[in-house]
């Protein structure tokens, strides 16, 4: 079974558990809060948007940003694809997109990402050693403008304004407004209007986690500190470096839109991967690893080989 | 936000790499961020009286805190928590109110020897109780009997709400032939025990044009 299935299948059991949760009244809490009794670990956006709100240090939102933070730290934004409904969501609404359409659209991935690889072998030097196509990433992106312009939006109004929009939320309550409409009869606009706001959401905004979403964003701020389990090629077993030939199936299957082999051209960079071993299972010659402790010698992304992690802070960025 | 840099030539097919747009880094960034101000400004617009669950009485307090995580109506034991509706305003949906169609908040006295459950498991203290708070000094909202609705104002006898009223707040008064019930609102701290045996909306007994219960919950904002 590869790595996809058994990701689709966690995330929705994870999701079904704490539905089923809300309409038994078995106390799981949702993602925004997830917990039993009086111990909860919540959202670490809603945590953050709270505490400015109402301008109090709360014991629970203090804990749970510090756990957060910390899981981040090792696993880096693994909850993206292990745990977050709407990646699963997504790929439920390319189910209905005409296959001629998305095979057109991931042709011209495909394409992209190999002429990529082929312009890049073409220079004749080896990848691997080179560090010719080096470029920096910029730090921050437009998800973290817009996790800056929701805490500033909180601070301001004074209340956590993403959650009143936050797809995980909406499709809790998606779930609740259903509940309520046929287990008590329930009928309220909101059951057609709140699974409306995150269709629109999903659909409108196709690169959402990539490129709006706030709770990636603080997951990337410390993720990019996150070492274990990020991918790394054997240089002695990939295509490209062995054979000098096009292959670049590690970039084209990579959701996060990191390049793995050629870093420079991904949109994201390794402080994005969410270890979802994609790219472990599609490539042919089982040359990328996601090991613990990263190897010396394998190469991954050139901002891996960054001696001091902390030099994107020292910039001031 | 960040400059393009090209240190090196295009690719073959003139593609820009994906990562140096910055001017669609720039959009999304202040559009978001635009967005998000707007619906902050939500705020000033406000929304309609709603019932809060027990320590969601400071209605500023429980809007600035409240993360809509839904952990208030999973615990609470009688189902009486339910997200509010969108229709009471965009800046409410899904936080928590009350519905006592089939049950009335008791301040979980059976199942939690009096300690509300919804404020024991709210994470981020959107409810929260006064210290020395009790289920009497805890004012949902107050019962209103609507006396053109209400069976007992027809003569009938009815007097569910009267027998369910734990804090002795609904008076019969002594009219004949049969007494009709009133509201003691200095004693009704809007439990919904009334509102939940009210039988005035089912089969048989419905009033013309009721279209809620004949005795109901109004939040102390409502009324």
């Amino acid at each position: 079974m590869d790595s996809k299935k058994i990701r689709t299948i966690v995330v929705v059991a994870v999701f079904a558990i704490m539905a089923i949760g809300l309409i038994a009244g078995i106390q799981f809490g949702t993602l925004s809060g997830f917990g039993w009794d009086t111990f909860s670990a919540i959202c670490p956006i809603g945590a953050f948007a709270t505490m400015l709100a109402t301008r109090t240090l709360l014991p629970r939102g203090v804990i749970s940003l510090i756990i957060m933070i910390a899981l981040i730290l090792i696993v880096g934004r693994a909850f993206c694809s292990w745990v977050c409904p709407v990646p699963v969501m997504q790929r439920i609404g390319n189910f209905f997109k005409r296959k001629s359409v998305k095979k057109a659209e991931d042709d011209a991935r495909a394409k992209e990402l190999r002429d990529i690889a082929t312009y890049e072998l073409s220079c004749g030097k080896k990848c691997a050693t080179c560090g010719g196509c080096k470029q920096e990433h910029p730090k921050l992106d437009s998800r973290h403008a817009i996790l800056g312009g929701a805490l500033a939006s909180t601070l301001i109004f004074g209340f956590p304004v993403f959650c009143l929009v936050c797809p995980i939320g909406l499709s809790f309550a998606t779930i609740i407004l259903v509940w309520r409409l046929f287990g008590a009869g329930d009928i309220t606009w909101s059951v057609i209007l709140v699974p409306a706001l995150l269709i629109f959401e999903l659909v409108f905004f196709r690169k959402w986690c990539g490129r709006i979403c706030p709770i990636g964003a603080f997951q990337n701020l410390f993720g990019r500190f996150a070492r274990p389990f990020r991918p790394q090629i054997d240089d002695k077993k990939c295509i490209e470096t062995t054979a000098g030939k096009t292959c670049s199936k590690c970039a084209i299957v990579c959701d996060a839109d990191i390049n793995l082999r050629h870093p420079a051209f991904g949109e994201h960079t390794l402080d994005d991967c969410t270890r979802c071993r994609a790219c472990v299972d599609v490539c042919p010659t089982k040359a990328i690893s996601m090991p613990f402790i990263a190897k010396k010698g394998a190469s991954g992304a050139p901002v891996m080989q960054v001696a001091d992690p902390l030099s994107g802070v020292k910039e001031g960025k | 936000m960040e400059e393009e840099k090209e240190k090196q030539p295009e690719a073959p097919q003139g593609k820009k790499r994906a990562h140096s747009v910055s001017r669609r880094t720039f959009v999304l960034g202040v559009g978001g961020t635009a967005v998000l101000m707007g619906l902050g400004a939500l705020r000033y617009v406000g929304h309609n009286p709603i019932c809060r669950p027990p320590g969601g009485q400071d209605e500023i307090h429980l809007v600035d805190a409240c993360i809509r995580c839904q952990r208030c109506y999973e615990a609470c034991p009688r189902d009486v928590i339910v997200p509010a509706h969108i229709e009471d305003g965009f800046l409410g949906m899904r936080s928590p109110t009350l519905d006592f169609n089939n049950n009335y908040c008791d301040y979980c006295a059976e199942e939690n020897e009096g300690r509300p459950k919804c404020v024991e498991v709210c994470p981020t203290g959107a409810l929260v109780l006064p210290a020395g708070a009790t289920a009497q000094s805890t004012i949902i909202g107050r019962a209103v009997i609507d006396e053109r609705t209400c069976l007992a104002f027809r003569d009938t006898g009815c007097r569910y709400c009267y027998d369910a009223c734990p804090y002795e707040a609904v008076v019969l008064d002594d009219y004949a032939p049969y007494p009709r019930p009133h509201i003691v609102n200095d004693k009704c701290n809007g439990c919904g025990a009334c509102e939940a045996a009210c039988v005035s909306l089912k089969a048989g007994s419905i009033a013309e044009g009721a279209t809620e219960r004949a005795v109901v919950v109004r939040c102390l904002d409502a009324l």
